[in-house]
């Protein structure tokens, strides 16, 4: 179930999800297939640099709103790298997507088609999950949705429940694509403005979504073949496991979202929940903020895991309102010059000073240390501050103050704020 | 992937936190004379302290919810300065969580001003924006401070 602990594994797991994803299509364990399915949407984040990456970066749609991103991101870690990612999904036994996207109704028959999808999941579920044949594609393609349902149950009763995941993918894949109408590319740039929320029972979002984004070129067409089988052996025991009793009540709230939500489509192998795709959502979000922050505090880059990343972060804060506490003492304790040129020289200054490696880069990062700045800070809130300055060892033999710059010097690993006083100080020094 | 609101024009807001805290300290150096002793210093830490954050947050302006929460802070401290500090000394209680229970969600919303109204995500981005506008902080008052003990 994508449970948090399943997001959490994801993060810490994520490059095993990746890497699982190749080798283990035949695997019936359901546990990586999760790991890797939460992390497709972690991992994704963070731009992991296997094959999939050519997708990922050149398929980045910019027509593609926030939560499709990160299915796309979901969807090209299923593509094992091997594979330019492809919609996947939709494939079931030999049929290959070209028949099934070529079939299907123009985009225009999408929007009508879609408030019917509804009823896809209200309708039998249960008997979806017992599969139908892959020709029933086609009849879907053509028809209405509720005449999918009809036939897709006459169809599904007779099939065996080995089947169940691949006529799943297939029958949902097949509304998707009755909806998604046109090959590719036309399909995602609908789905977002439409109803993505009504596709919550399929996990073709991620095939649509790597349809559209591989839309124009024409290998889309050819890579679904490849990649159906894998796709289906990957998330086949997934499904059977959760979609059996998730989708049953899942449908209605496909409706509810329409107008003014974020649409989220549920990926392959995601439960389609309303509530379990919201909570994907979030936690989507909140991890591509985490990948921001982890850009912005110093020497985080290697670290995988929110809790780490959290303790990181706190830290970080705490240091720098420490330095501004310590700062605001030592300006306190400076002997004011009344000048008013100071304010002309330090916008000057500060105005000046871009990043730009200056002589403190040399030894910066030679002072780093696992956990710089705490240790740094705390020498800097020692009291008496006037007296201070000499205890704090000076590492330094260029023009700026040798402690002070220092204690900050040990303070950050690669803080920028050491780059832009580089130039800073020396730009001071003539000028005074 | 655009993430809207995250990328700053650090550059603006340097400049315009450095020009107001330099105003505001050449404004605290004509009142209050230079004193030594360890009190009066202290106390002028603290409200070159407080300049720097207000400077900072006028900086910023409305558009962040923590400098929201900084300039409504202040303008409270303003106010009630004089009226309330007496009669809310003994009120004032302060709350903490059970040392052992804080979360680390928690511990950043305490760190993060005006987090503690935040859900994760929005109080994730606000962290974001507000490291940046720190390290520009504290790289200007690094920047005066060396000026000034040339």
């Amino acid at each position: 179930m994508d449970g948090h602990e399943n997001e959490d594994v994801g993060f810490q797991h994520g490059s095993e999800g990746i890497l699982n994803c190749p080798s283990s299509r035949m695997s019936t364990n359901p546990l990586p297939e999760k790991v890797s399915a939460m992390t497709m949407s972690s991992v994704s984040m963070y731009k992991p640099s296997n094959g999939a990456d050519p997708f990922f970066g050149s398929g980045w749609d910019p027509l593609v709103s926030l939560s499709q991103s990160e299915n796309f991101g979901g969807s090209s870690m299923v593509s094992h790298g091997e594979y330019p990612p492809y919609p996947v999904v939709m494939e079931n036994q030999g049929i290959s997507t070209t028949s099934h996207l070529v079939q299907y109704p123009s985009s225009s028959s999408f929007v009508e088609l879609v408030p019917k999808l509804p009823c896809f999941g209200s309708g039998s579920f249960s008997e979806m999950v017992n599969s139908f044949g892959l020709p029933d594609c086609s009849q879907i393609a053509n028809s209405g949705c509720p005449q999918n349902y009809a036939s897709n149950k006459e169809v599904a009763t007779g099939r065996t429940s080995t089947n169940g995941a691949h006529s799943k993918d297939d029958q949902q894949v097949s509304g998707e694509g009755a909806i998604g109408s046109s090959p590719n590319a036309k399909r995602r740039k609908r789905v977002p403005d439409s109803n993505n929320s009504a596709f919550s029972p399929n996990q073709n979002g991620e095939g649509d979504v790597q349809k559209d984004l591989s839309g124009d070129s024409s290998d889309g067409q050819k890579e679904p073949d490849e990649k159906k089988p894998k796709i289906e052996q990957n998330t086949g025991s997934n499904m059977r496991g959760k979609q059996t009793s998730k989708q049953v009540k899942d449908t209605s709230s496909g409706d509810a979202p329409k107008d003014n939500y974020i649409h989220v489509r549920a990926r392959r192998g995601q439960a389609t929940n309303s509530h379990s795709l919201a909570e994907r959502v979030r936690r989507e979000k909140i991890s591509e903020r985490m990948r921001l922050l982890q850009e912005l505090v110093p020497g985080c880059n290697k670290i995988t895991g929110k809790a780490v990343m959290l303790d990181e972060i706190i830290n970080y804060v705490q240091s720098l309102q420490q330095q501004v506490e310590f700062l605001s003492m030592k300006l306190a304790t400076v002997n004011p010059e009344l000048n008013i040129d100071i304010e002309q020289i330090l916008s000057k200054d500060i105005i000046h000073s871009r990043g730009g490696t200056g002589a403190i880069l040399g030894f910066g990062p030679g002072m780093s240390s696992s956990h710089p700045y705490p240790h740094g800070i705390y020498q800097g809130t020692l009291p008496s501050i006037p007296s201070t300055t000499p205890k704090y060892p000076s590492l330094s033999q260029n023009v700026l103050d040798n402690d002070f710059q220092s204690l900050f010097q040990m303070g950050f690993d690669s803080s920028s704020a050491i780059d832009n006083l580089g130039p800073n100080a020396g730009h001071l020094k003539p000028e005074n | 992937m655009t993430q809207k609101g995250v990328t700053l024009n650090t550059n603006s807001h340097k400049i315009k936190f450095a020009r107001s805290f330099i105003r505001t300290l050449l404004k605290m150096r004509k009142n209050a004379p230079s004193s030594s002793s360890i009190e009066e210093i202290r106390k002028r830490s603290q409200r070159i302290k407080i300049a720097a954050y207000s400077s900072i947050a006028h900086a910023v302006g409305s558009r962040r919810a923590w400098s929201r929460a900084i300039l409504f802070k202040l303008r409270n401290r303003a106010r009630h300065h004089g009226m309330m500090r007496r009669r809310s000394m003994k009120k004032r209680v302060v709350k903490n969580d059970p040392p052992g229970d804080q979360s680390k969600a928690n511990k950043l919303r305490q760190l993060v001003p005006g987090g503690k109204a935040m859900d994760m995500c929005s109080l994730l981005e606000e962290t974001a924006h507000y490291i940046r506008c720190l390290s520009t902080q504290v790289k200007v008052m690094q920047t005066i401070a060396d000026h000034f003990s040339k």
